[in-house]
């Protein structure tokens, strides 16, 4: 008995040890002997049971990222990195970046959510958005990993993840070279729920039929082709091995899959109008400045940074970083990678403590109001079926110029949210999706949604009467409202829809840093006027509050607003500026007059001298 | 840095101010000397009692100008001194705009006040006896020191006029696209350092007048 106990003890220390030691053992691809030359790829696959995949097989499985690159990379170690890690509330979340935005046109919602507890943001589980949920609704813009791999602890969520599967970090997203790769079939796939299929119908040497959500819950996948995958049998070579053209630095275009803008700027509003950002142009690629290790630390590039990341390049990776040098090595600093080093001559520095070197060196130049903007992530640009109008939800503008959490003025992109959601001990959330369609449905009925993918109108007749449906829901709990352009819509006791502003009303706000124009693009170059006129953009450019209520008389805001300074001490300083040339006049003009007093009398006293010396000489003289 | 320097710098100018005060009137026989009267030099300063008080129009004028230069300068050292020294920051707001406003009428007072002034503050020789002694070789027989109060009134009008202009191109020179990011903090330290130098002696200055007037 004791020496079964004894067994099983050390059998349990051994296997413990021998699963720590796995994890701390360095592989074959995770350090670099130094070599900049890219290693070849030419690798067998692997399903996620560890089961090695050939050409001929009869019923091919999809290959599995995390058994395929785990024998020379620790794949846990890559799934901490930022683009994976974001369901770890352990993980600082850093300055603010672009929330998901649940987008449903029926309920009129556009709400921010992240798992990044961000200001102004809502966590998914609030709106009833388990993990699962989420990689289908947002998926289609994440390399996987992260809400991706996390167990669903709903019961029925859970049988329909077993057929699904995992959606595991996709490597290729990134770092595949290969033209093949399709990021938009692997949209399509995470839609159909078809995630442990998704990166193989990506690759480009694959190809999936069939859909994991319209199998029954007893779908088998090792069992049953209703979910196909046909391997190109020439990608393999005569061992089983498939080349990946890995490369090591990601290109720019797979970058641009999840991180493209298209401004809705009037005339520049296609896509070939717009100039890429300067960087880019100039040769460089994203990931020059955006740098990360092997465990994925990615450097977001923003001032600041080092206090929250563990990237040792993250003080330098800044603009000040290339451009200025400012880290605190004793080597010189600037000019990395061949930034030139900006003069801004004539600014006053007082405007470096002020404003971010994004302010007027990034996105639009700022026009009258405020453009609409399109994303990546928030309208699905790249993926199949996407609604190319400028309708669109969710109505993203930009640039809004808005005091950042540093304090200084950076351009961000904005939207409103739009939500109906329950005050709870004087807090507001949002109510489940689920509760909101059904209380929509019932007070509503059915409605059909404009082709343009527009708000749906809707009156404070409407609103009155979801407020009172949802009233009757059970999942409900507290007061009902609707919050929307700025404003949260409630019933008093009579049923009358009131409504006012609200801090859970505010717009949702995230700065942005690209596209970066050119030095002789940047606000001020021209003259102070830039930003300094009594009706500059930059201070006085409208944003509108959007909000499907009351659409008609759509009210503005402008960007004092967001800067958090009063618009009368602003264009009072702008009138300052009609003034300047006569006060530099005056000042060069008194400047010159004094000059000449002094030149004047310096003469006089030289004159004096030579008047007292001459004098001297003559006495001099006459002595003699 | 400024702020410290500024603090000590007007510290000991007060500090100077009362004790050079304190001996001119130990200096006096017993019989002449008068408690320190600040109401009266109060007095002088804001009714300009101790400028010349002609009635020409040259002299209204220059006492029109005086006395506007004189607010403009306590305007101008209110809003420029009271961010740095009180607040620790540099000046900006409100403040900004009411400095440079001031500052340009302030700029144009002074180079009237240097034109109308200048002559009556010309350096001669009974400022200079020792001076002159020297180049004559007769050293010994001359004190070093002038008695009066007259030489370091024309002394502190002359440096005025000196301090002004670094003060003043330092400022116009930086709103021009001219100078890059190092040379802006340079010309903005400029401006401090030489609105430090003209405040103080500008203060000496007035002090001098205001003693000159008072003990006339």
């Amino acid at each position: 008995m004791k020496k079964g106990l004894a067994l099983t003890g050390i059998l349990c220390w051994l296997s413990l040890a021998l699963a720590v030691s796995a994890d701390t053992i360095q592989k074959l691809g995770d350090g670099s002997d130094g070599s900049r030359a890219v290693p070849v790829h030419l690798l067998g696959l692997y399903d996620e049971s560890g089961a090695s995949i050939a050409a001929n097989d009869d019923r091919a499985q999809p290959f599995s990222m995390r058994q395929t690159c785990r024998l020379c990379h620790t794949y846990e170690s890559i799934g901490r990195g930022r683009h994976f890690n974001y369901t770890d509330p352990n993980v600082a979340c850093g300055r603010t970046g672009q929330p998901w935005i649940l987008v449903d046109a029926a309920t009129r919602t556009q709400i921010p959510v992240s798992y990044r507890s961000w200001p102004g943001t809502y966590r998914p589980e609030q709106l009833g958005v388990s993990p699962f949920k989420f990689v289908e609704l947002f998926g289609r813009h994440l390399p996987g990993g992260g809400a991706g791999e996390l167990d669903s602890n709903i019961p029925e969520e859970g049988i329909r993840q077993l057929i699904s599967g995992k959606l595991e970090i996709n490597c290729l997203a990134c770092h595949n070279a290969n033209p093949g790769q399709d990021q938009a079939e692997y949209a399509g796939q995470v839609t159909r729920e078809n995630f442990r299929w998704a990166i193989t119908a990506s690759c480009g040497f694959a190809s999936v039929s069939g859909s994991a959500a319209a199998q029954p819950d007893t779908y088998d996948p090792l069992m049953s082709d209703a979910i196909k995958v046909a391997y190109r049998r020439n990608a393999f070579d005569f061992r089983n091995r498939v080349l990946f053209n890995i490369v090591r630095k990601a290109p720019a275009e797979r970058c641009y899959f999840c991180h493209s803008n298209l401004n809705l700027d009037g005339n520049d509003s296609e896509r070939w109008t717009q100039d890429e950002d300067v960087h880019l142009s100039a040769g460089l690629t994203c990931v020059d400045c955006h740098r990360n290790g092997l465990e994925h630390n990615i450097v977001r590039g923003y001032e600041g940074e080092d206090r929250v990341s563990k990237n040792p390049l993250a003080s330098t990776s800044t603009c000040e970083g290339c451009h200025l040098g400012t880290g605190s090595s004793a080597a010189p600093a600037e000019g990395r990678l061949g930034a030139p080093r900006p003069k801004h001559p004539g600014i006053p520095p007082i405007h470096f403590d002020k404003l971010t070197c994004t302010a007027c060196h990034s996105g639009l130049w700022p026009g009258e109001q405020a453009c609409r903007t399109k994303t990546s992530r928030a309208h699905g640009l790249g993926t199949y079926n996407v609604n190319k109008s400028a309708d669109a939800l969710p109505h993203v503008l930009t640039p809004v110029f808005a005091r950042g959490a540093d304090g200084k003025i950076t351009p961000h992109k904005l939207f409103w949210p739009a939500f109906w959601g329950v005050v709870k001990d004087a807090n507001v959330g949002p109510v489940g999706l689920e509760a909101a369609r059904r209380a929509v449905g019932q007070a509503l009925g059915e409605e059909r949604a404009p082709r343009s993918g527009d708000w749906l109108p809707l009156t404070r007749e409407q609103i009155g009467k979801v407020l009172s449906a949802m009233a009757t829901e059970e999942s409900v709990e507290g007061k009902p409202v609707y919050i929307c352009g700025g404003k949260l819509y409630r019933l008093d006791g009579a049923g009358n829809v009131l409504e006012n502003e609200h801090g859970a009303a505010k717009p949702c706000l995230w700065p942005i840093a690209h596209e970066v124009r050119p030095a002789s693009q940047s606000l001020g170059v021209r003259n102070c006027q830039d930003c300094h006129a009594t009706d500059a953009p930059f201070f006085f450019g409208k944003v509108a509050v959007d909000c499907p209520v009351g659409r008609q008389a759509q009210s503005v805001k402008t960007m004092v607003d967001f800067e958090q300074l009063k618009p009368f001490y602003v264009k009072a300083f702008a009138m300052s500026f009609v003034f300047r040339p006569w006060l530099k006049l005056v000042i060069l003009g008194s400047c010159a007059g004094l000059a000449g007093v002094l030149v004047l009398y310096a003469l006089r006293a030289l004159a004096s001298v030579v008047k007292v010396l001459s004098e001297e000489n003559s006495r001099g003289k006459t002595k003699e | 840095m400024f702020r410290t320097v500024s603090i000590i710098v007007f510290l000991a100018t007060i500090a100077a101010i009362a004790l050079h005060d304190v001996a001119s009137r130990l200096r006096l026989p017993a019989g002449r000397r008068r408690p320190v009267n600040i109401l009266k030099g109060l007095v002088y300063l804001l009714t300009l009692l101790f400028l010349e008080q002609r009635l020409t129009l040259l002299g209204r004028l220059k006492k029109l100008v005086y006395l506007l230069a004189l607010l403009c300068f306590v305007v101008l050292a209110i809003t420029g001194f009271y961010p740095v020294l009180i607040l620790g920051k540099h000046i900006s707001g409100y403040l900004l705009m009411i400095h440079v406003t001031a500052g340009g009428v302030f700029a144009a007072c002074l180079v009237i006040l240097a034109l109308t002034w200048a002559h009556s503050h010309r350096f001669n020789e009974t400022d200079w006896p020792w001076l002159a002694s020297l180049v004559r070789r007769e050293l010994q027989k001359h004190r070093l020191i002038p008695e009066s109060s007259e030489l370091l009134r024309k002394v502190c009008f002359w440096l005025l006029v000196i301090a002004a202009l670094p003060l003043m191109l330092s400022v116009v020179l930086s709103m021009f696209p001219l100078f890059d990011t190092a040379w802006q903090h340079l010309l903005a330290d400029t401006h401090r350092y030489s609105t430090l130098a003209f405040a103080v002696v500008a203060i000496i200055h007035t002090y001098l007048m205001i003693g000159t007037a008072t003990s006339r």
